[in-house]
């Protein structure tokens, strides 16, 4: 029990160095917002999309931009351990070597996740409709834990290669596929008022995709960084 | 360069798998009924669903011995899950390329967002980002323990991706989508007896050309040790 | 929680192997310390020096062999490092955390629950005390393997292992290194420390080891080096 309570704070402890050098440096959640607002733009013009979208349209877009900010967050976040050998001073501490994965994946989730708070008045704004949903936060909660459980993985196996700065795009979509379709199902039904009884299969998905992407956290996270 | 003799059994083999393919082709062509409402066309039914199967069989098998690698930690082990993407990559492409070969006539169009057709079309990908990945790593301990770590956790998400695309499916008909009446039709017994032997035939091809692939590995890292 | 052992430091590696490319950069590796010794690491760049280092710290994992720490065998990880103090090439800082952040950072994974103290104290004898409140962005070489040095010591390890720590030092920060060297030494703690050019601490450490083809071929007290002429020779080489 009391090995549970150390593992634990471990991992609130990397959480919270993490939150400190992001107030300190900026540069997490500010990129992934400016990068996400520009991802707007560039579809708004390339899809001509007008004001008044369809939910389908703006949740899709929603997905769409906070995923690909996501990617510059979770290589900011482990980019941030490899300078200077940091992450060799987290695999010294004395507690089992998934706290430190949970820790950094709870971390990137939170950025993510406010990124998307920030992102859904701006939608409202644009798209004249309102999002900020409780159902939606839902599937956005779901959507990015899963999101994040399997980037934070991917990105820490991306690191170890030569073409690190290219290759969590590469890994991270297609596996990361189901759970886009699924958010952006459940977010869309959420926005068009759909009960969530209609939705559960979209539930259940983004559901077992955060069990199963946290659980590969667990088992193989001490693998890929073992040399 | 050291080319040690090609196993006994191999040649075996590959004579065998060589003789059930064409065998199995001229079951197909030459013994098997025309199906009524598609035509000659639907012929492309036997080794396209073959050709799935081995290739989903082989990311399975790749996964597996990328798991029984994370374990034992022999070399080994990562040939044979390098040889099993190889070769799923293949089968896989031949899916792909006889399932739009299959849809033109019947759905008139090259490409149809079926789940099935779908999925394999996204392990594709899956497996080309296992390529870069191991041409990213410098030592052959690095390629063979993260390309073991994203075999796994790639085959986990193959079913997720199956079922997120039917839902979606359900839920956003098109008018050229294959409903269930449109691909389904009933076989006759001899249509039946061609499909499992089209089964069988490449499940036996598939298990040949991953123990060629796996042999070639083998030699390639031998040479390796070599030229050092 | 294990209790801590009474006994003093001792290391155990029998066997060792570990392969790149398929090749042994450690083959079947033995070597054994006892508390007290301070032993310094030398061989070839690219003899294995820091892989042995970081097995040893628990960051790389060997492909065989046996290691015991204080008598028991290696697993299981996590209480184990509570014990082993690390000091790499790298200062395994956060480059805009202040020092103090850093050190409270790494204390707390170290399961201290009010670390200011143990953190003053560390800060104190590294003589960063004035600089705890910058980033340590701005710090110097020596400046940072000081802080280093108080970030390994924080949980007060029997066994400190120390991967070139006078690599790009100036002469004066090289001077404080000694005399910090010095005062680490302890009957209860083993020291290893890999170097490059050893001369300097040859009047320092207890032991000398020599790394070369994947083992240990010459492990004895630095007193007693004019009985490994061969080990002489190479000292002078590298001088």
């Amino acid at each position: 029990m009391k090995g549970f309570t150390a593992y634990l704070r471990a991992i609130w402890h990397v959480i919270q160095k993490d939150i400190r050098v992001e107030w300190r440096g900026r540069q997490g959640v500010p990129v992934m917002l400016v990068f996400s607002l520009l991802i707007v733009f560039l579809f708004n013009f390339a899809l001509q999309l007008s004001p008044d979208l369809q939910a389908g349209l703006s949740a899709g877009l929603l997905w769409v931009s906070l995923a690909f900010a996501s990617t510059l967050g979770l290589n900011r976040s482990v980019s941030l351990e490899r300078e200077n050998n940091a992450l060799d001073g987290l695999l010294l501490a004395p507690v089992d070597r998934s706290a430190i994965y949970f820790g950094k994946a709870l971390s990137n989730f939170a950025f993510t996740f406010l990124v998307a708070l920030i992102l859904l008045p701006v939608f409202s704004l644009f798209y004249v409709q309102n999002m900020l949903k409780l159902p939606l936060i839902l599937f956005i909660l779901l959507g990015v834990g899963a999101y994040t459980s399997l980037g934070t993985l991917l990105a820490t196996l991306s690191i170890q290669a030569r073409t690190r700065d290219v290759l969590l795009p590469i890994l991270l979509y297609p596996l990361a596929l189901p759970i886009l379709i699924a958010a952006v199902e459940g977010s869309r039904g959420a926005l068009i008022g759909q009960p969530l009884a209609e939705l559960q299969s979209w539930l259940f998905l983004l559901l077992a995709s955060n069990i199963l992407f946290h659980a590969a956290g667990l088992m193989f996270f001490e693998t890929i960084l073992e040399e | 360069m050291n080319l040690s003799k090609k196993p006994k059994l191999l040649i075996v083999m590959d004579v065998l798998a060589a003789t059930l393919v064409i065998g199995a082709l001229i079951l197909i062509l030459f013994f098997t009924p025309v199906e009524a409402v598609m035509g000659p066309v639907q012929k492309v039914f036997y080794f396209h669903v073959a050709s799935a199967w081995a290739g989903m069989l082989s990311f399975i098998l790749a996964a597996a011995a990328g798991a029984a690698y994370l374990i034992t930690r022999r070399i080994n082990w990562d040939w044979l899950s390098l040889s099993a993407v190889e070769v799923g990559l293949v089968f896989s492409l031949i899916a792909i390329l006889s399932g739009m070969v299959w849809a033109q006539p019947i759905w008139n169009t090259w490409w149809v967002w079926d789940p099935r057709l779908t999925t394999t079309a996204i392990m594709e990908l899956i497996y080309l980002a296992y390529f870069i990945l191991r041409s990213g790593l410098d030592t052959p301990e690095a390629k063979a323990r993260l390309g073991a770590v994203y075999a796994i956790v790639g085959v986990i998400t193959v079913p997720l991706t199956f079922f997120s695309i039917r839902l979606f499916r359900t839920i956003h008909p098109v008018v050229i989508a294959p409903t269930d009446s449109g691909t389904a039709f009933n076989m006759s017994p001899r249509m039946l007896t061609a499909f499992i032997t089209s089964l069988v035939v490449f499940t036996v091809l598939l298990a040949d050309l991953v123990w060629n692939r796996y042999r070639l590995a083998r030699l390639q890292a031998q040479n390796l040790e070599e030229a050092r | 929680m294990p209790e801590p052992h009474s006994d003093p430091a001792r290391i155990v590696l029998a066997g060792l192997v570990k392969r790149y490319h398929n090749r042994p950069v450690l083959d079947h590796l033995s070597l054994s310390l006892e508390g007290g010794q301070f032993c310094i690491l030398v061989g070839a760049n690219g003899a294995g020096k820091t892989t042995l280092l970081r097995i040893l710290a628990t960051l790389t994992r060997p492909d065989e062999g046996e290691i015991q720490f204080f008598g028991e065998a290696w697993e299981p990880f996590p209480a184990l490092r509570e014990k082993i103090g690390y000091i790499g090439h790298k200062p395994m800082f956060y480059l805009d955390l202040t020092a103090a952040e850093n050190l409270h950072h790494y204390a707390r994974l170290y399961h201290c629950d009010d670390p200011s103290e143990q953190i003053q104290t560390a800060l104190h004898a590294a003589g960063l005390q004035n600089d705890q409140h910058k980033p340590v962005r701005t710090f110097s070489r020596g400046m940072q393997q000081r802080l280093s040095i108080a970030r390994a010591l924080l949980h007060e390890p029997e066994i400190l292992l120390f991967d070139e720590p006078y690599t790009g030092l100036d002469q004066p920060a090289a001077q404080t290194l000694d005399r910090r060297l010095r005062d680490l030494r302890s009957p209860k703690r083993i020291i290893l420390m890999s170097a490059h050019r050893p001369q300097r601490l040859l009047t320092i450490a207890t032991h000398i080891a020599w790394l070369q083809n994947g083992i240990i071929s010459h492990h004895l007290p630095v007193a007693e080096l004019h009985t490994a002429p061969a080990l002489q020779d190479y000292l002078q080489e590298t001088a």
